[in-house]
């Protein structure tokens, strides 16, 4: 016995994905919502009899076990049911129990893989599909979804139910992840790894802590994809790389006030090197493919930020080039945005002032504010500071988040500042 | 020395369901209840299940646990305390108490 009573940190979080991932492999996809209490239940167990005795040696397989024996009872006690009023016994629920008997608990990292392809069908909303997997695969709740997202979590557990529903409503089972099933879902379950690392990392609010949160879910399942397919392509491979590299700077983003830190203040010896390191090695197995994708070009970009050892050690001309090829490749507004910030630095303010204004009024609109703030910046820069104000002014009427306003209001304050001493 | 009952009375409309995450946290809030008083809780009792019956004094026989002030029994402890004083003070830090949860401390009478 151990009697610390401490578990790894998300030991929970990640047991409750592995035990409704082994679990809806006997019991099937249909049985889900019964697959959740029962897992929810063997928790509540342990709490109590761990707090009250101290831990197993083995937790995992102790969670195992009595979850088994749970989902056993209520399955009989749903035969007991049906034959009461049916007069007769589910063949289905037969099996269910049997197979319950012969499931090996080394066989569950590949079952949380296989919920997860079956999470990634075609026909599902992937906004449905991430808060699906995030709920059954990686054990996240409704509330700390909707803090994460900062949507409703009303609006979160319509998104849970449409992929249940759909999921019914298809009646499929992937028993076995074979060949076919990993090669046309493949490229869905890595755009919704990569989504989700982006709903963790890009949106400009919501709580930083359970962000953070989501962005190490998206590497680890990243990580077992990648350990049970590892032919996965190479922008797959430098894709990881891309996520280790923003994840390792992550806490450097806010202040210890949860404010947003600018880029030029950003405390660098936060960034945790370990992190980088093993993004470098994923980089230079990501180049060994003859594909140059956008992730490889973002890995590319990261790794400048991530090695310049202060604001004035950026290689800009570097990031300009990579965001130029970035943007043949993927020629969208944030990239064009990126790309004019860069060029910013590395040819000066009013070349990067005269990109900004090439981008054209519907691609802007999409972009603001950080269109807005983008050109404020530039205006400051050029110390035409009557210009920056009046950008920071649309950009506070355009935010959309607290956090965001809280960062233009304090640009707008130093820039008052700075006309008020000249 | 008296040995004390501790009630955890819980909210008869549960609460949301808490996260995997917040369970973890409540275990280890167990775990330093127990490291700080180890030697005072005689058992550390049991979690009740939310099903129930009541026998009424007519032999009837009602469904559910006794609820009463919206209020039902979710578990015991047993604890020894020199008087309620000091019996609550170690209430005070259960985890129970600590998410907001009710604690009925009774005192045994000792008869056996």
């Amino acid at each position: 016995m151990n009697d610390s009573r401490t578990l790894v940190e998300h030991f929970f979080r990640h047991e409750y994905g592995r035990l409704v991932a082994v679990l809806t492999r006997s019991m099937g996809i249909r049985n889900l919502e019964l697959i959740e209490d029962v897992v929810q239940s063997s928790l509540s167990k342990a709490i109590q009899t761990w707090g009250h005795n101290g831990l197993p040696d083995n937790p995992g397989a102790w969670l195992y076990r009595t979850s088994r024996n749970l989902a056993i009872d209520a399955i009989r006690r749903k035969q007991t049911e049906q034959r009461l009023l049916q007069g007769t016994a589910s063949p289905q629920l037969e099996s269910a129990v049997s197979n319950l008997g012969s499931v090996q608990l080394e066989e569950v990292g590949d079952e949380s893989l296989r919920l997860l392809f079956l999470c990634c069908h075609p026909t599902i909303p992937m906004e449905s599909s991430i808060a699906f997997a995030l709920r059954t695969v990686s054990g996240f709740s409704s509330e700390e979804l909707s803090a994460a997202f900062l949507i409703s979590k009303a609006s979160v557990e319509k998104r849970i139910a449409r992929a249940k529903d759909r999921l019914r409503e298809i009646g499929t089972e992937i028993t076995e992840l074979d060949s076919h099933t990993i090669e046309t879902r493949l490229d869905a379950v890595q755009s919704a790894i990569y989504l989700l690392f982006n709903e963790g990392y890009a949106s400009s609010s919501g709580e930083h802590t359970l962000r953070k949160d989501l962005c190490e879910e998206a590497i680890r399942l990243a990580r077992m994809l990648i350990q049970s397919i590892p032919k996965s392509a190479s922008s797959f491979k430098a894709l990881i790389a891309l996520m280790l590299m923003h994840v390792a700077r992550f806490d450097a983003r806010v202040d210890k006030s949860g404010s947003m830190v600018l880029l030029e203040d950003k405390d660098r010896s936060q960034w945790d090197w370990i992190r980088i390191r093993e993004a470098m090695e994923w980089m230079a197995i990501s180049a060994s493919g003859t594909h140059l994708s956008r992730f490889h070009i973002e890995a590319a970009i990261a790794w400048e930020h991530c090695r310049a050892t202060s604001f004035d050690d950026i290689d800009w001309g570097s990031i300009s080039k990579y965001y130029q090829s970035l943007f043949e490749i993927q020629p969208s507004p944030m990239v064009q945005l990126n790309l004019a910030i860069a060029i910013s630095y590395s040819m000066g303010p009013a070349i990067g002032l005269k990109r900004l204004t090439d981008i054209s009024d519907s691609q802007r609109n999409r972009l603001r504010p950080w269109w807005d703030c983008a050109i404020a910046d530039m205006f400051l820069r050029l110390d035409r500071v009557e210009h920056a104000l009046s950008h920071w002014q649309d950009a506070l009427l355009l935010s959309h988040s607290a956090c965001q306003r809280e960062f233009i209001a304090k640009r707008i304050k130093s820039a008052e500042e700075r006309k008020s001493k000249r | 020395m008296a040995k004390f009952l501790l009630l955890y009375r819980d909210a008869a409309e549960p609460r949301n369901q808490p996260s995997p995450e917040e369970m973890q946290g409540f275990l280890a809030m167990w775990g330093e209840w127990f490291q700080q008083f180890g030697p005072k809780i005689v058992d550390g009792g049991d979690a009740l299940l939310p099903t129930g019956r009541v026998l009424q004094p007519g032999g009837e026989v009602a469904n559910g646990p006794y609820v009463e002030a919206k209020e039902v029994i979710g578990g015991y402890s047993v604890i020894d305390a020199e008087h309620y004083e000091a019996a609550i003070e170690i209430a005070k830090a259960c985890p129970i108490a600590k998410i907001g949860g009710a604690i009925e401390i009774r005192e045994f009478a000792g008869y056996n």
